[in-house]
C-alpha cells in the first residue's frame, strides 16, 4: 500500500541494545511511532523485516566490531537518505572502544579468546560508525534519552533535522537546584559531559560518570581548568572520561595538551 | 546437503543466528551463532576502580542492566568485605523484581506470544488482542517504573552502588508501587493461564539439567550464595567455575558452559524446576495446577514459567514494600579494604549471572563475567538439533526453520550479552573433505572403525580401519579394541577422535557425511553403538573436537559383501586419511 509515510529502519550493531530497547520503552508512544512512520526494520520488535527497501532514515545503534557488521553498515548507508547514530557506542565507540591502539586491542582480544580462529566473522577493534560512513546526526546517550528521541522522531516526521541538546550536564543540574558535588570535593564529570540525561546521577547524590560522552559546545577548556584548580589529577579525569567516551577521548585530550600543571 | 539459516533472529534482544545443516535425512550440524562483536569487557574493566566497574558492566546488556549491576555489587561487596543493612537488601530486591516484571512481560507478550497467535509483532497483534497488548504494555511499564524509581533511569541507572544507594525511593513512591502491584493481580493470574495452556509442540522434548541460585530460608527467590541443580548438587557461588567450566567455540564470540560434560539450562524454567515447590500463595496454587512432567523437558515451557514468576513477583512486591517502609534509610556503607576477591550471583530474568572480581590496591585486577545466554548456548544448540532432526524424520522439513526460531526464542536469549537468525542449509558436497583437512592440521586424530561384520555395508567402518592399518596409518582402533584400550587413550586426552561407520542418512549409497560426535550422541539412531565408546571415557574437549565420518550404506542385510558404491566411498576416504 503506497503512502507518504517516512520509511525508517532501526539497526543494532555491537552494544547493549539499550537504545533500541529505549525506543520500545517509549511504551505509550510506541503504537503511535509504528503508525506515524513505516518501520521497515526493527529486529527487536518485529520479525517481518525488509532489508532491501530504500530508507528515508536509518537509526543505527552500536559500534562496528566485526567485518560482518561493517558490511551491514555500508549496505544500510547505501540505501538510506539520512543516517542517525543513536547512543554513545554508535556515535563515539562507547566503552568497547577503550583500547584505542590496535596492537593493545589485539593483545587483549587474545587474552579473552586465545588463539581460536573465528569462523563466522572476523573481529575488528570496536569503532564508532562515523569512522566508516557519513553520519548525518548523532543522538548521544547511554542509553539515549526518551525526550530527545521522541523530539527527534517528531521533527523527522515534519521534515526537520533533529535539534540536539548542546549544553553540559551542569546546566540541567542547575535547573534541578542540586547542590554542586564539586563544592563537596567529589569529582563529578558533569561540567565536561553532554547534557540530556536530566543530571540523573547528581539528582541521586552521586557524581556524573560521563556516560553521555564529552559535551559538544560547553566551554570545555574553562571547565577542565576548573577541575584542575580544584586539585584533581589530570590522569584521574582522563581515566574517568575514557570509560565511556570511546575514540573521542583522543581529540578531547589533545585539546588540553600543555594545560597540565 | 542443505542448510536452514535464520540469518537474523527477530524479536530478541541482541544480534545472533542459528544454522542447521542437513545431509539426506540427518541433521549433521547445528550452530548457534552470536553475531554480536567482541567487546572485551573483562579486559577493559582491569585497572578501574570498583565503582567504575559497577558503572561499566551493566552496559553489557540493556535488558539485564540491573542484574549486572546487582551481581557486580554482590561480588565487589564480597571482595571488599562490605556488609549492607536490611533496607538496602530490600530495595535491591525490589529493583531486581522490577527488572524481572519488565523483562518477563516484554518477553512473554511481545516477543513470544506473536508466534503462537500468528502475528509478526505485538503491534500487529493488537488488532486481535487489544486488551492483552494494552495490559502487557502496562505491566512492562510498571516494571520499568520500579527500575526507574530505584535505579534512577529505565536503562543503566546508577543509583545502586557498592555499599547501598545514592538515594532511597520515598515512602510515597514505595507505597504507590505496592498498590499498583495489588491492582495487577487478577490479570497476572490470567497471564499464567494463557501461557500455561498455549499449544506448545512436543518436538523439542529432551531431559536436561537445570541450575539456578539457591535462595536461603527455603524460600523462592532470585539471589543466593549457592547454586542448586535439578540433580540436587549444591555449589558455593565462590566455586562457580565448578558449574560453568567455560570454553570457546570458533563460531561465536560468546563463550560456552557445560557441567560435568553436559549442557545445562538456566532461566525461569530452571528456577521453577529447582525451586517450584517453594512457591507460596497464588504462585503455589498456579504451580500446583499447571506444573507437570512436560515442564521438566520442554524448553518452550519457559514462557509459562516466566508467567508463573510474574505471579511470584507481583505477590512479593507488596511484602517487600511493607518491610522496607518500616525501616529508616541507611547511609552508604563506606569501606577501606583495598584488596580482595569475590564472586556474586543473581538470577537475571533469563538465568543465572555470575560476576567475579579480584581487587588489588584499590583497582580491579581480574574480572570474570558469565552470562545466562552463554550458559544456555549449548542447550540451545542441542534443542535446535533435536527439533530439526525429529521434524526431518517425520517429513516436516518445511517446519524446521520456524520451530527452531520458537525454541531459541523460548530461552529468551539476550544476545547482546552474548542472537538474529535461523538458517537451515544442505551441507556442501565434499564438506567432509574440508573438515577432515582442518582436523588434521591441528593434531592427528585417533581413528576408530566401528560396525558389525557379516551385515554387508555395516562392516565398512571395520574394513576401513583395517585398510588404514595396512597402509601404515598409526593410531587406528577397531571397535572392540577401543573399549579395551581406554587406559592407553587417556594418555592423550586432547586428541580428537574420528569414528568411521555406516550411517543411514537417507542419501544415495556411498555418499559420505561428517557430523560432530556431540551431535551424533544426541541422535538416538546413531548413538546406540557410539555411546558405550563415548560417555565412559571421552573427555569433554575430545567430544567437542571429534567427528563421525558416516557412509550411506546400500544394504545392511546379512552378507559378507560390501556394495560397489560404498567401496568407492572407501577409496575416497582412504585417499583423504593417508598421512
Amino acid at each position: 500500500m503506497p503512502d507518504n509515510k517516512l520509511k525508517i529502519g532501526i539497526y543494532e550493531l555491537t552494544g547493549c541494545a539499550g537504545d533500541a530497547l529505549l525506543i520500545i520503552d517509549c511504551e505509550e508512544e510506541l503504537v503511535n511511532i509504528f503508525k506515524a512512520a513505516n518501520i521497515e526494520a526493527f529486529l527487536m520488535a518485529k520479525s517481518d523485516n525488509n532489508d532491501e527497501v530504500e530508507l528515508d532514515v536509518a537509526l543505527v545503534e552500536g559500534s562496528v566490531s566485526t567485518e560482518k557488521e561493517l558490511k551491514e553498515l555500508l549496505e544500510i548507508r547505501k540505501r538510506s537518505k539520512a543516517l542517525i547514530a543513536i547512543g554513545i557506542c554508535a556515535g563515539l565507540g562507547g566503552m568497547q572502544s577503550y583500547f584505542l591502539d590496535d596492537k593493545d586491542w589485539a593483545k587483549n582480544y587474545k587474552a579473552v579468546y586465545g588463539g581460536v580462529e573465528m569462523t563466522h566473522t572476523k573481529p575488528l577493534p570496536s569503532k564508532p560508525i562515523g569512522d566508516f560512513v557519513k553520519v548525518d546526526y548523532y543522538l548521544p546517550g547511554c542509553p539515549i534519552g526518551k525526550e530527545q528521541f521522541l523530539s527527534t522522531f517528531a521533527r523527522l516526521l515534519a521534515g526537520n533535522p533533529p535539534e540536539l541538546f548542546r549544553f553540559p550536564v551542569c546546566v540541567e543540574c542547575k535547573w534541578r537546584e542540586n547542590d554542586c558535588l564539586l563544592n563537596k570535593n567529589i569529582l563529578c564529570l558533569g561540567p565536561l559531559t553532554a547534557g540530556g540525561c536530566g543530571a540523573v546521577c547528581v539528582n541521586h547524590n552521586l557524581p556524573c560518570v560521563g556516560c553521555w560522552g564529552p559535551s559538544e559546545e560547553a566551554n570545555r577548556t574553562a571547565e577542565y581548568k576548573l577541575l584542575l584548580e580544584k586539585g584533581y589529577d589530570p590522569a584521574l579525569i582522563k581515566n574517568k572520561m575514557a570509560n565511556f567516551s570511546g575514540t573521542s577521548i583522543i581529540e578531547f585530550f589533545a585539546r588540553f595538551k600543555g594545560d597540565k600543571e | 546437503m542443505k542448510k536452514i539459516t535464520i540469518e537474523h533472529l527477530a524479536r530478541l534482544e541482541g544480534n545472533g543466528g542459528v544454522t542447521a545443516t542437513i545431509d539426506g535425512n540427518v541433521v549433521t550440524d547445528v550452530k548457534f551463532l552470536v553475531n554480536e562483536g567482541p567487546r572485551l569487557v573483562e579486559r577493559l574493566t582491569l585497572g578501574k576502580t570498583p565503582e567504575e566497574d559497577v558503572n561499566l558492566v551493566p552496559r553489557i546488556c540493556a535488558i539485564c542492566t540491573l542484574s549486572h549491576k546487582y551481581a557486580a555489587i554482590r561480588a565487589m561487596e564480597k571482595a571488599l568485605k562490605v556488609n549492607v543493612g536490611p533496607k538496602v537488601k530490600l530495595i535491591r530486591e525490589l529493583m531486581h523484581l522490577g527488572e524481572m516484571v519488565e523483562s518477563h512481560a516484554l518477553h512473554v507478550f511481545y516477543l513470544a506470544l506473536p508466534d503462537y497467535v500468528g502475528f509478526p509483532n505485538a503491534i500487529a497483534m493488537a488488532s486481535k488482542f487489544p486488551f492483552e497488548v494494552k495490559i502487557a504494555l502496562e505491566m512492562k511499564q510498571y516494571g520499568n517504573h520500579i527500575m526507574k524509581t530505584v535505579s534512577g533511569r529505565y536503562i543503566h541507572g546508577e543509583n545502586p552502588v557498592i555499599g547501598g544507594f545514592g538515594k532511597f525511593p520515598s515512602r510515597d513512591e514505595l507505597v504507590w508501587i505496592k498498590n499498583r502491584a495489588i491492582q495487577f493481580m487478577p490479570f497476572v493470574l490470567k497471564t499464567v493461564k494463557l501461557f500455561a495452556e498455549l499449544p506448545y509442540p512436543d518436538v523439542p522434548e529432551s531431559e536436561t539439567l537445570y541450575a539456578c541460585c539457591h535462595p536461603p530460608d527455603k524460600k523462592y527467590g532470585i539471589v543466593g550464595d549457592e547454586i542448586i541443580l535439578s540433580n540436587g548438587d549444591i555449589i558455593d557461588v565462590q566455586d562457580y567455575k565448578n558449574l560453568t567450566n567455560e570454553f570457546i567455540v570458533p563460531h561465536s564470540f560468546c563463550k560456552r558452559s557445560q557441567y560435568k560434560g553436559k549442557p545445562y539450562s538456566v532461566g525461569a524454567l530452571a528456577r521453577v524446576n529447582c525451586l517450584g515447590e517453594r512457591f507460596e500463595g497464588e504462585a503455589r496454587k498456579m504451580y500446583k495446577k499447571y506444573f507437570n512432567a512436560r515442564w521438566t523437558k520442554n524448553p518452550l515451557f519457559n514462557n509459562a514459567a516466566q508467567a508463573l514468576e510474574l505471579v511470584y513477583a507481583f505477590e512479593r512486591i507488596p511484602g517487600v514494600v511493607d518491610e522496607a517502609v518500616k525501616l529508616p534509610d541507611e547511609p552508604l556503607v563506606l569501606y577501606s579494604q583495598k584488596d580482595g576477591k569475590g564472586a556474586g550471583a543473581v538470577e537475571a530474568p533469563r538465568g543465572t549471572l555470575f560476576h567475579a572480581y579480584e581487587v588489588t590496591k584499590g583497582l580491579v585486577s581480574h574480572t570474570d563475567i558469565i552470562t545466562p545466554t552463554a550458559q544456555n548456548a549449548e542447550d540451545i544448540e542441542r534443542y535446535c538439533y533435536i527439533t530439526a532432526q525429529k521434524l526431518l524424520e517425520s517429513g516436516q522439513e518445511e517446519k524446521i526453520k520456524d520451530r527452531m526460531d520458537l525454541v531459541i526464542r523460548s530461552f529468551d536469549p539476550c544476545i547482546s550479552c552474548s542472537v538474529h537468525t535461523v538458517q537451515v542449509k544442505r551441507a556442501p558436497e565434499e564438506d567432509w573433505k574440508t573438515k577432515i583437512a582442518a582436523l588434521k592440521t591441528d593434531v592427528s586424530p585417533v581413528i576408530i572403525g566401528i560396525g558389525s561384520p557379516g551385515h554387508s555395508d555395516d562392516a565398512v567402518g571395520l574394513e576401513l580401519a583395517r585398510r588404514l592399518r595396512g597402509q601404515g596409518v598409526k593410531e587406528v582402533w577397531i571397535e572392540d579394541e577401543a573399549l579395551e584400550k581406554s587406559g592407553a587413550r587417556e594418555a592423550d586426552e586432547r586428541r580428537p577422535l574420528l569414528f568411521l561407520d555406516a550411517v543411514d542418512f537417507g542419501e544415495r549409497p556411498g555418499k559420505i557425511t561428517i557430523m560432530p560426535l556431540q551431535h551424533a550422541a544426541w541422535n538416538a539412531v546413531l548413538s546406540h553403538r557410539l555411546l558405550p565408546l563415548v560417555t565412559s571415557q571421552i573427555s569433554f574437549d575430545q567430544l567437542k573436537n571429534s567427528y563421525i565420518l558416516g557412509i550411506q550404506p546400500a544394504s545392511l542385510e546379512d552378507g559378507e559383501q560390501i556394495s560397489e558404491p560404498v567401496r568407492l566411498a572407501m577409496e575416497q576416504i582412504l585417499e583423504q586419511l593417508k598421512n
